[in-house]
């Protein structure tokens, strides 16, 4: 079977580390390799990691501080370039503040957002079905 | 004075400090007992020294949260906190800070403020004073912290960068430690015996034991070779007694096995470091608990909580209820309590073999700053939960059924076979389904948060 790769990270505002790292557990644990960016880290470098890393199915980024609109800002400009050209995951706390969480939520979805998991224990469920719907068949990483 | 303690300093702040006879003169004239006084003290006593942390911006309301903890609380050693930004070298923006909004600062800015006013704090309370921050380079830090007449100083280039900072290179923080370790040198030499405590608690989530106490062994190795003569090796309290119990006292014993001859090594506990419970009596017992478990395993100094741990930085009167408490727990109040001492010996025995194994590969390499970076690159040396990408944090720590912290999964630690099994042994009761990893261990880092003790709401309760 071939490396699966994900690419994960905290959004650029952001430095709560443990959830960040309780997903690159569950994902080694579950054979991937974990490409982890680490806390506060811009966009700019999520792309980066794809153009070392481009077989890697997803990036995934968590945002617990009610900043990800702000933090996730140049994701369209990403897209339109082709730096960022696989599917983009989100979870954590995304309506902390004055936004209303489905708006908060329609508001990242129309930057570009694929996915937004409120629970990071269906990351690898997801990761297998996005890859279903690529290939066509379902494979589970080892 | 900088050159004569041999760092290399910011221009900026080497030209604001005083003669080095002049920081001598200072030290020698000093009546106050120094913090490796108050350890030595506490350490033939058999009852540990309390000491809070404690730290605000501005300098009167600074002066008078001393005063105040050592009004109500009477603890044995105070803390000077640091805020975040001196911990990171921006001192113009902690000085800018400062004059514009002191309680922004999350602690006390003694670089902004200079050392005069360090002196001022330091001669305003009995008890000594520790700097404790967070620094990956503490020179210039330490260097006001000296001037100032301070005795302890707390740090490492290991256990002051993963936690703490995001791409700082170990090289550059075990460097800038190395220089402050040779400083502590070269005071002992000149009869001022600093204390140097290095920061065992990491980032406080879930850490396995062998690592906290592997990585605080190598730091101590490396302060003693600089000429350190005073080191207070931290732990945190876990919440399993007999293992937390076994890592305090191995402390002595692998320090006596590793580090060179005439350094003096005291035991130092910090209660409990994770997710803290809201509720306050809970919160209380478990202070108490950390008490007991300091005077247990033969810790000479505690570092205490408080009951408003959970939410942010405690009043003073909670902090001073903190160190009564813990105090208390370490009178003759509690003296009926002995462990199962089998319990503790098969814990013991198992946290020494990991200790050997983590460090002794490290200890046998060449220049053992570089052998320490090179071992984190290649995850032989791992934190779990690292703030820094300079640990790889591939470990993966579980909670066994009795709360004792175990390896998941040990990354590329070199583990011996026999440890290994060990651990996957001690978690075979807890064996749960890997589709809900995340929430079992964040299950496990909530341990003691949501303890109902009404409800009985047991420490492991099933959804």
């Amino acid at each position: 079977m071939t490396d699966r790769q994900v690419i994960i990270g905290v959004a650029k505002s952001d430095a709560h580390a443990v959830a960040n790292h309780l997903i690159a557990m569950r994902l080694r644990l579950d054979g991937y390799t974990v490409i982890n960016l680490g806390v506060c880290t811009p966009l700019e470098e999520f792309a980066e990691a794809l153009a070392q890393y481009p077989d890697a199915e997803a990036i995934v980024i968590g945002s617990l501080n009610g900043h990800a609109y702000e933090d996730l800002s140049e994701l369209p400009q990403l897209r339109a370039s082709g730096r960022i050209h696989c599917p983009v995951i989100l979870g954590g706390n995304l309506s902390v503040g004055s936004h209303k969480e489905a708006d908060e939520r329609t508001r990242l979805l129309a930057l570009g957002v694929d996915h937004i998991l409120d629970d990071a224990d269906q990351i690898p469920l997801l990761l297998d079905l996005l890859q279903a719907s690529r290939t066509g068949t379902t494979t589970t990483a080892a | 004075m900088f050159a004569e303690l041999g760092m290399q300093l910011q221009p900026r702040v080497a030209a604001t400090l005083p003669s080095w006879p002049e920081v001598l003169g200072y030290y020698r004239s000093s009546t106050k007992p120094t913090v490796p006084d108050v350890l030595r003290d506490a350490d033939r006593s058999g009852r540990p020294a309390v000491q809070p942390r404690c730290g605000v911006g501005a300098h009167d309301a600074m002066m008078a949260l001393l005063r105040s903890l050592e009004k109500h609380g009477e603890p044995d050693i105070l803390t000077l906190t640091i805020d975040s930004y001196t911990r990171l070298k921006r001192f113009s923006t902690a000085a800018s800070t400062l004059r514009r909004a002191p309680r922004e600062l999350n602690g006390y800015p003694l670089v902004a403020h200079g050392w005069r006013r360090g002196r001022e704090l330091n001669n305003a309370v009995r008890a000594p004073l520790e700097v404790r921050h967070g620094s990956p380079d503490g020179r210039e830090l330490f260097a006001v912290t000296v001037a100032s007449g301070i005795t302890s100083y707390e740090g490492g280039g290991i256990t002051y960068n993963i936690p703490y900072c995001k791409d700082v290179p170990l090289d550059v923080s075990l460097e800038a430690w190395r220089q402050i370790d040779a400083a502590c040198g070269v005071l002992a030499s000149a009869g001022v015996v600093v204390d140097r405590e290095v920061f065992g608690t990491l980032t406080a989530v879930l850490m396995p034991p062998s690592i906290c106490l592997a990585v605080c062994l190598l730091e101590a190795y490396a302060a003693a070779v600089e000429g350190v003569r005073c080191v207070s090796i931290a732990y945190p309290q876990g919440g399993e007694i007999h293992q937390d119990v076994a890592a305090l006292r191995l402390i002595r014993e692998l320090a006596e096995r590793y580090l060179p001859p005439g350094v003096e090594v005291y035991p130092v506990l910090h209660q409990f470091m994770g997710v803290f419970p809201r509720v306050a009596e809970v919160a209380d017992a478990l202070i108490l608990f950390g008490g007991l478990t300091a005077r247990l395993g033969g810790a000479t100094k505690i570092i205490n909580k408080t009951n408003q741990e959970a939410f942010g930085i405690p009043d003073p009167m909670a902090n001073a209820q903190g160190i009564r408490t813990t105090v208390l727990a370490c009178t003759e109040f509690l003296d009926f309590v002995a462990l199962d001492e089998e319990r503790v010996a098969e814990e013991t025995y198992w946290l020494r073999r990991e200790v050997v194994e983590l460090i002794e590969p490290v200890l046998d390499g060449g220049y053992l700053l570089k052998e320490i970076a090179d071992a984190f690159r290649s995850g032989r040396l791992d934190v779990p939960f690292s703030a820094s990408v300079h640990a790889r944090s591939e470990v993966i720590p579980r909670r066994d059924e009795h709360g004792a912290i175990r390896f998941l999964h040990a990354g590329n630690l070199p583990f011996s076979r026999a440890t290994l099994r060990r651990n996957e042994q001690r978690l075979r009761a807890r064996r749960e389904p890997r589709n809900r990893l995340i929430e079992s261990i964040t299950r496990d880092i909530d341990y003691f948060k949501a303890y109902d003790a009404r409800r009985r709401v047991p420490l492991f309760a099933r959804r």
